[in-house]
Formats: structure tokens, sequence, C-alpha cells
């Protein structure tokens, strides 16, 4: 009995033989270089920011879309009472008079019935008796990029010859004004979160830096150069930036193809693609710099004086 | 090749590493550092690749004086010499071949000779086969044998070795000596800092005993047997 259990303790004390890793190698037999907690996360994290900003940039799209539809239909409508005829030109030409005024036009009355049948329909015989009690209709064209007063302007006018003004109009001017404003916060808020994802990268790497301070060592102990020691983390800070880009823009495909019928339904069309080499340059650059920025101090401590 | 006069170090914590130290180191020879711990072994190699400047005196190792040397000077020195340590710092997320390859990557080898070299090291050290292994499965010698190849890959003049035996019994501890000793036939000057002394009796070379930071003996290897 005591014989074979110390058998089996003999046989216990065996090392088990120890299975080799496998990684896959690149040409010239060398290996990539190890992905780890450190890298995930900020991959994860620069990813996240990446992607808000691709969708700020998207419904901006959108938004500017939406509204550019409108451009073209953008007019103000003045008008005067049929009493007031008579002074239809002369407020024509005080409308053309203002500036960022593109086009002033008189409806003529011909074009108003024609419309007006149009929209009565099966009851177009009462065209004529509604034409003699609406008023008369001039036309304003903004030109682009006019003033965000222009409607306050051509009411100002409107209200001297005694017209007024389509309010609801004013309303789609001052939409195009604002797409301009949040455009320019956007492009601030985007330098702000590029900002912040090189901080990111150059902190991971950092960490990186720091578990492998013995490879740094190591290079350094063979006399490498700065950038000899520099470059492997530089392009693997360029690495995590654009594949953090490239997932950042794939992520963006779920948000189109779940608001693709609302976005049908505001006759919208935006593509995903124009954000595709945004996304991947930005976030490359993002990594290099924040790479180059971790890396700074570290090659340059080659020799301890005491 | 190596020079040193009146060399002292003295660390920012305040310990003197070494004082005083005088001592000259022939091209071509094998040279033990021996001595009780804390003797300056490791110190004084530190100084002869440069990973400290000494504090006062004069050290010159292959013309390079490493106390008026700028840091491109004492790179270029770097690359000329091979370091062979205890804990043989290999990289244990790479390959032996990536392992014995960086020194020559660092010397700019194209990449296209590089497994061809890093195969014939280590066939000196007879781990040929082990060159897409990771260090992970390799025995402590066998460890200590990549060391060797990386630190010979480059066919450096010098090379530093610190207790390169420390962590290997006795027969492992032999074969890594009958290797530094055909790298010193070859025409390479070894420096080896160690504690096991009964080497000595079947490695022969010269020793200089350090005591405290100075040099205290210092006895001369004569082929035939002469000390």
């Amino acid at each position: 009995m005591s014989g074979e259990r110390i058998n089996r303790r003999v046989d216990r004390a065996q090392p088990e033989a120890l299975e080799e890793r496998r990684m896959p190698r690149l040409p010239g037999g060398f290996s990539l270089p190890p992905f780890g907690l450190h890298q995930s996360l900020a991959l994860v994290i620069v990813c996240i920011a990446l992607w808000s900003v691709g969708v700020l940039w998207l419904v901006l799209q959108a938004g500017s879309v939406w509204t550019q539809g409108w451009q073209k239909d953008v007019r103000f409508h003045v008008y005067l009472q049929q009493q007031d005829a008579q002074k239809l030109n002369a407020l024509a030409g005080k409308l053309q008079a203002l500036p960022g005024v593109a086009a002033v036009r008189v409806i003529p009355q011909r074009e108003s019935r024609d419309w007006l049948a149009d929209w009565l329909g099966d009851a177009a015989e009462m065209t004529d008796e509604l034409l003699s009690s609406l008023p008369r209709t001039v036309e304003v064209r903004p030109a682009g990029g006019s003033g965000e007063f222009l409607y306050d302007d051509v009411a100002d006018v409107a209200a001297v010859f005694g017209a007024s003004v389509n309010r609801g109009e004013a309303h789609l001017v001052q939409a195009q004004h604002l797409m301009s404003k949040l455009q320019n916060l956007l492009w601030f808020g985007s330098l702000i979160m590029g900002l912040a994802m090189v901080t990111i990268i150059s902190n991971t790497l950092r960490m990186i830096l720091l578990a492998r301070a013995d490879e740094v060592q190591l290079m350094r102990l063979l006399g490498a150069g700065e950038w000899f020691v520099r470059l492997p983390f530089v392009l693997e800070g360029g690495l995590i930036g654009g594949m953090a880009g490239l997932l950042a823009w794939l992520l963006l495909w779920p948000l189109l193809l779940a608001t693709g019928d609302w976005l049908v339904q505001l006759n919208v069309d935006i593509s995903v693609f124009v954000l595709f080499l945004p996304l991947l340059l930005g976030g490359a650059l993002a990594g290099l710099l924040g790479a180059l920025l971790a890396t700074t101090r570290m090659a340059s401590e080659n020799t301890v004086s005491v | 090749m190596i020079e040193m006069r009146q060399l002292m170090l003295r660390y920012p914590t305040g310990k003197t590493a070494l004082s005083g130290m005088t001592m000259s180191i022939k091209k071509g020879r094998f040279a033990y550092l021996t001595g009780e711990s804390g003797a300056g072994k490791s110190s004084l190699l530190r100084c002869l690749y440069g990973g400290v400047r000494p504090s006062s005196g004069q050290l010159t190792v292959q013309n390079v004086d490493l106390r008026k040397a700028g840091e491109r000077q004492v790179r270029r020195l770097r690359r000329d010499i091979g370091i062979i340590f205890q804990d043989h710092r290999l990289l244990f997320s790479r390959t032996v071949f990536e392992n014995v390859a960086l020194p020559l990557r660092v010397q700019g080898w194209k990449p296209d000779r590089l497994v061809a070299r890093a195969e014939k090291v280590l066939e000196f050290v007879g781990l040929k086969d082990r060159l897409w292994s990771f260090p992970e499965a390799l025995s402590g010698g066998e460890q200590q044998r990549v060391a060797i190849a990386r630190a010979m890959s480059t066919k450096p003049p010098l090379i530093l070795a610190d207790e390169p035996t420390g962590n290997l019994d006795i027969e492992t501890a032999r074969h890594v000596m009958n290797y530094l000793m055909e790298l010193n036939r070859q025409g390479s000057t070894v420096i080896m800092a160690t504690h096991d002394l009964h080497l000595l009796d079947t490695h022969p070379g010269d020793i200089f005993r350090l005591h405290a930071g100075a040099l205290a003996e210092e006895l001369h290897y004569v082929r035939g047997g002469e000390q």
C-alpha cells in the first residue's frame, strides 16, 4: 500500500510539459506587440469619444440637409390689402432696396388665380369670389447668407405701407442661422474632444510604457537611438486611434439604420461614408499625437548622472 | 581596452559604490570581477556600459572617455558591448528570435539577414530549434543561453556579464562558462562579475577582487596555468 502511495506521489511530481504560446507572425519573423487591458481600454474610450463626435456631425449633417431643402423655398410673402393695391409697386421698390434681398416679385393676379384654383380643386368656382377678397402679394427672396434681421427689416417696410408679413416663414431663416451657429460650436467641440482623446491615449501609453519599462530599458542598454525606442509606441498609438476611428464609424451604421424611417419621412438623405476618413484619420492623428506626448521624456533619458 | 584611474562613483543616496578604483583590462582578456556583495562589481559594470556616470576619476572604454562622452557616444559604445545579466532580462512577450534579433535591429541590420544570424548564434548555444519559442517555455539555463546568444549576436568586441551563472546549477553554469570562454577565444574581451569562485578552477582568467568599492587584489592569468 505504502509503496503504491509513494509511486503515485512520484507520478504527480512529474512536471507537465509547457504548452508553447503561438502568436501570428508578421513578415520578417516579428510578432505583433501584446494587446492587453490598457490598449483595450484606450480603444474603447477613444471609440466612444469618436462615436459621439460622429453622431453630432451626423445630426448636424441631417439638420443642414433638412434646412438646405428649404433654402430654395425660403421666401417672405408680404400681403397688401386690395384697397391699397396702388402702393404695390412702391412697396416692391422699397423692399428691393433692402440689403440682403435677392429679388422681389409682385405676384400677378393670374398666377394667384391658377394657384387658388389648383388648391381649391372641386370648389374652383369659388376662385373669383375668394380672389377678390384676398390681399395682393409681394414675394421677397433673401440673398444667400442674408442677415438674421432681414425679416424685421421687411416687416418694418411692410408696416409703413400698411402691409403684413407671413410670420411663419421667419422661422425657416432662424433655423438656418441656428444650424450655422451649431456647426461652429461643433467644430469647437470636436477640437476639445480631440484634445481629450490625445490626453487619453497619452496616459494609456504612459501606462503601457510603465508595463514595458524593461523593454525600453533593454533597448537603451543595447544603444538604441531615441526614435528606435519611440517609434513602436508612436505607431501603436496611431494604430489604437485608427482602430478606434474605424470602430466608431462602424457603430454609426446601427444608429443610421434605426432612424432610417424617420429620416425618409423628413426627406433627409445623409451619408455615413463622408465620416469614414475623418474618423479614421482623426483617430490615428489623436493616437500619434498622444503617443508622441507620452514618449517625449521617455527616450531622452539615456544615462544616469550621479 | 578599459582604463580607469581613481574612479569614484557615488549614488544620489550618498552611498559610495566605487572609491578610487584604478585598473586596466587589455583587449582579448577574460576577466573576473569577484568580491563580496556590495563590493562594487555590478556598479563597475554599470559604469563600463555607461549606465551610470562616474562621480570623479577617469574611465576609458574602447577609447571613449565615459565622464565626458555625450549621449550619442554612449549609445555608440553600447552597440559595441554585449551585456548578459543574472536575470537575463529577456522580453517574455517576444519570441526567442525577436530577443536575439533586437541588438541587430538596433544596429540597423536589414530584416532579411536577421533570421539567418539569429539561427547561427542560437546554433552556437544549442537552441536553434527554439527560434520561434517564447522564453517562458524555456528552462532557466536555456533562457541564460538565449541571453548569451543575444549578447553575441552583433559580434561585440566587449562582453559584460553580471553574475550570469548566479541562478544556475553547477552543470548548467559550466555550460554557460564554456560558451563565454569560446566567445573569448573568438576574440571578444569578456568581463564577468561572479560569486562562483569554483568556476575559476575550470575556466581560468584574470581576477580582479574588489572590496568595499576598491581593488583589493589583481591576479593575471598566463596561459599554461601560471598566475
